[in-house]
């Protein structure tokens, strides 16, 4: 039994099946409003309900649709608008401060603006949540590109590299290194706006329900839509990690 | 002030006959970074087909300053650079090794080839043999971060002599290494330069070091408007072993007599250099 509990992960279930343990029996209790916080049992027939109806499945697929297209359009744009600025100064003197006051707001107050612009569907979902990444990409990209080792630059003109060369050899990789680095933050963001968005005005989507959840004092189904889209932002967390190791191999070999 | 090209016979240095076809010949170089005052003014020197040539100085004097305006990595405010050599073939040993990290070290010496014209197979085969030649076979498929400070300095080394260079310019390479490893590095480079006539100049702090692979030392006066302090001569035979060339008869007393004039340039206060 003291074998088993110097693994971190063994210790790490165990107090959870505890803390969850302990939940139920103070909420079967009564010590706590069942209410406000039912017993994880309930939350686990709630979830089985939602899954058990196939209902979910559209919800589902509509948040997911619009975090991934907010991801892959956030990465490319704030990639484009970041390497731009790093390289012709005129954009960066364009750019810089439209960024700045971007990233100094909290973006999600765009999302009334963007269902007026796009309407309820998955465009306004889409734009918010690539309007979040986009900026966190935008600026990883274009410190990183000014940050790229001068010593690297100079390495590759030296052994006779031009522009291309100095490119492809030095830039690209250095950014990559940076990107990687804000990438598991830039799919928590798509997620975000995502489910922001559909939170705001939608007709379907894991936000739309949270919301009609919300209005009815459905706690159970609260908590469940809740883990629900936990357990998707994990899943794209270990594949951002996997992603993050293939390109970046040569830091983990 | 651009001082005009003057024709190499009719410039012999005051101390010494130029070599025949000097490789590097610098004339009167003024350096000087933005608006302030000049780090360099009115530097002279010169390095001859297969010779080896030290430039030593004061720590802050410009001694890597008047390197990268010979590399053409920084212009000069004044005089003149004439290399002997086209653009490609003058290698550059940098003080830190500076690989890509992303490359392995196969990958970072056929770099340089492929830069020069070699197919992608052809250069990484050529950098397989380099890395032999320079004892890091079967390291090839490594990352520099799985590489020590030593062998990291060899991959370096392979990038830059894998291109055959007439001339290398090298500032401190071996300064972060630890004394065994670096005099390992050095004897490895001395053979092959000495074998290949190749031309060097090379930045260094380290008074010994210089003198026993060097055929000519240059002194730098202390900055700012640093220039030539003086030129010295080492008569020991080629080819050099590092230990042995230090037990020359002349050795000693040159050492003793560049040491003197490195420190009355470096004043009484310079003791932390």
């Amino acid at each position: 039994m003291s074998g088993l509990l110097q693994r971190r992960w063994i210790r790490q279930t165990l107090a959870l099946t505890a803390l969850v343990l302990l939940w139920e029996l103070l909420s079967r209790a009564g010590v706590i409003d069942p209410f406000y916080m039912p017993p994880p049992s309930r939350v686990a027939v709630t979830l089985y309900q939602l899954f058990a109806g196939g209902e979910i499945w559209k919800h589902i697929a509509a948040t997911f649709t619009a975090a991934l297209l907010g991801l892959v359009g956030g990465l490319l744009i704030g990639a484009l608008l970041g390497f731009g600025a790093a390289m012709i100064p005129p954009i960066a003197d364009l750019l810089e401060p439209v960024m700045i006051l971007l990233n100094a707001i909290p973006r999600v107050i765009l999302a009334p603006l963007f269902i007026i612009w796009f309407g309820i569907g998955i465009g306004s979902k889409v734009a918010l949540s690539l309007v979040l990444v986009a900026v966190l990409v935008f600026f990883s990209v274009y410190s990183g590109i000014r940050e790229v080792d001068p010593r690297l630059v100079e390495r590759v003109k030296t052994l006779g590299g031009g522009r291309g060369t100095l490119l492809r050899e030095v830039y690209i990789p250095s950014v990559t290194a940076w990107v990687m680095g804000s990438l598991k933050v830039a799919v928590g963001f798509a997620f975000t706006g995502a489910v922001v968005g559909e939170f705001v005005a939608s007709s379907r989507g894991l936000g739309y329900l949270l919301s009609f959840a919300q209005s009815t004092y459905n706690a159970a189904q609260t908590l469940a839509l809740i883990l629900i889209i936990m357990g998707f932002v994990l899943l794209l967390f270990t594949l951002a990690g996997r992603v993050e190791r293939w390109l970046l191999h040569w830091r983990y070999a | 002030m651009i001082a005009e090209p003057r024709p190499r016979a009719a410039e012999p240095t005051p101390e010494a006959p130029a070599p025949a076809a000097p490789i590097v010949q610098v004339r009167d170089l003024r350096m000087r970074y933005g608006d302030a005052e000049p780090v360099i003014d009115g530097l002279s020197l010169a390095v001859g087909d297969g010779q080896v040539v030290s430039l030593i100085g004061p720590s802050g004097s410009g001694k890597s300053t008047v390197l990268r305006a010979i590399a053409g990595l920084h212009s000069p405010a004044g005089g003149a650079v004439e290399l002997g050599v086209a653009p490609g073939e003058t290698g550059f040993l940098f003080q830190d090794d500076a690989l890509l990290p992303w490359r392995t070290a196969r990958q970072n010496v056929a770099l340089g080839l492929r830069l020069h014209g070699r197919a992608a197979a052809q250069a990484l085969a050529e950098a397989d043999g380099w890395l032999d030649r320079l004892g890091l076979a079967g390291l090839g498929g490594r990352y520099p971060r799985q590489l020590s400070g030593g062998q990291r300095k060899r991959v370096a080394l392979a990038q830059v002599l894998a291109l055959k260079p007439r001339l290398l310019l090298m500032d401190e390479p071996f300064a972060s290494l630890d004394a065994i490893v670096r005099h390992h590095v050095t004897e490895d480079l001395l053979a092959w330069v000495e074998r290949e006539r190749i031309a060097v100049l090379l930045v260094t702090h380290d008074l010994e070091e210089a003198q026993a692979i060097s055929d000519v030392v240059y002194l730098l006066s202390r900055g700012p408007r640093a220039r030539i302090a003086g030129r010295y001569e080492v008569a020991i035979p080629r080819p050099r072993d590092l230990i042995a060339a230090r037990g020359h008869p002349s050795f000693a007393p040159l050492l003793a007599r560049i040491w003197d004039d490195l420190s009355a340039e470096v004043g009484p206060v310079g003791a932390g250099a």
